[in-house]
């Protein structure tokens, strides 16, 4: 099949959304499916099918989505309802919408954050309780660091049952 | 005008403890929010609100509640029930934001207790965890018991707020998201904007009516 030509091409708009928590690993055909569904639960099939949603590309905690131009006003609302993936609790932040796939990465790459090493969180901190590198402790209970970043730790419970994650700031572990 | 989010719940009823609420509500555009069972403050430059919520409780105990809270400075909500349990609450000195109208039954709210809402200066809440939660029949009857609700609102225009019910900072959604989501239920800017002021305006102390100029 040839290539339509450019006039005769459906115009669309990508969408970059950054996927939280950081850390999360993304199937882009889990979150193809997801989003499907949060957009035909709100807007039905009709909707949809002009929406046209896609997922492009999942790199670096951003996702790329893909929409028929003039509807990403619904496609986002339609994300704001996205709360979990496959039982794993995320949330979609909508970043930048443009008319390129090329001009979203650099996005991403302008705006890619630093992410610090769990050992560095717990030398600075006061209320570790005396606690490994890589651990601390919050409500009198040993929790592992699973991802830092500026004043934000993420912290899982120790142990292999009960492996809550709890999202925390450097001033809750200090205190 | 301050963009409030009416209620959070922060560890340990989530997984979020307040302070990182607050973080990641200021980068979605709040500038304040109402922390459930947790004592005021701020952060980072975002005010922490302390807030009680009494539900399941005879009017008697909602009564004895609001009476023992209403010097801690908290802002008080209440559970709606039926349309005479609504109707006694909002009459209540001290109560500020009546919550749930979506679950309570369909005759819980009508013209006149939009009346008497608007009269005693008591905010309607907006659950907006049930819009980004709730698939199907449930999130069709909310969308349709909101929509009724703002018709009461233009009306008689009493306060209206919004909340996101969070237990987790991931339960969070933009002010832009917000406005989108309020979209579905025929909410405009305008409205939207004046609804995120709405726990301003019901905690802000009525103006006397006679003002000394000199």
């Amino acid at each position: 099949m040839s290539p339509r030509p450019p006039t005769l091409r459906e115009n669309r708009r990508y969408i970059l959304v950054r996927v939280e928590p950081a850390g999360t690993v993304i199937d882009q055909k889990e979150l193809y499916y997801t989003i499907s569904d949060a957009v035909t639960s709100l807007w039905g099939d009709a909707a949809a099918g002009v929406i046209m949603q896609a997922v492009v590309a999942a790199e670096h905690g951003h996702v790329i989505i893909r929409c028929r131009r003039g509807t990403e006003k619904e496609l986002a609302i339609a994300l704001s309802t996205v709360t979990a993936c496959r039982d794993v609790r995320l949330a979609l932040r909508i970043v930048a919408a443009s008319g390129t796939i090329e001009s979203l990465r650099e996005r991403i790459r302008a705006g890619k954050p630093v992410t610090e090493p769990a050992s560095e969180i717990v030398t600075g901190s006061a209320g570790t309780g005396g606690a490994e590198p890589g651990e601390c402790v919050f409500a009198e209970k040993p929790f592992l660091i699973a991802q830092c970043n500026g004043q934000k730790v993420d912290v899982i419970e120790k142990g292999f049952k009960n492996a809550h994650r709890l999202f925390l700031t450097r001033s809750d572990l200090e205190n | 005008m301050k963009i409030t989010d009416a209620a959070v719940f922060p560890y340990p009823c989530g997984d979020t403890s307040v302070r990182r609420l607050a973080l990641e509500a200021k980068a979605l555009g709040f500038d304040s929010l109402i922390a459930m069972d947790t004592p005021a403050g701020s952060f980072d430059g975002m005010e922490i609100l302390s807030g009680i919520i009494v539900q399941d409780a005879t009017m008697r105990d909602v009564i004895a509640k609001v009476k023992r809270a209403k010097d801690s400075g908290a802002v008080i909500s209440v559970s709606a029930r039926d349309n005479g349990f609504n109707r006694a609450v909002i009459s209540l000195k001290g109560v500020h934001i009546l919550r749930g109208i979506q679950a309570a039954d369909k005759m819980a709210f009508d013209h006149v207790t939009a009346k008497m809402a608007a009269d005693n200066n008591v905010a309607i809440d907006l659950d907006l965890s049930v819009l980004i939660g709730a698939r199907g029949i449930a999130r069709q009857r909310a969308i349709h018991r909101y929509r009724d609700m703002l018709t009461f609102e233009r009306r008689f225009e009493f306060p209206v707020t919004l909340s996101s019910y969070a237990r987790s900072y991931l339960d969070l959604r933009a002010v832009r998201e917000i406005t989108g989501l309020c979209s579905l239920i025929g909410m405009d800017i305008s409205g939207v904007e004046t609804a995120f002021d709405g726990v301003g305006r019901v905690t802000t102390p009525p103006m006397s009516a006679v003002r000394v100029i000199s």
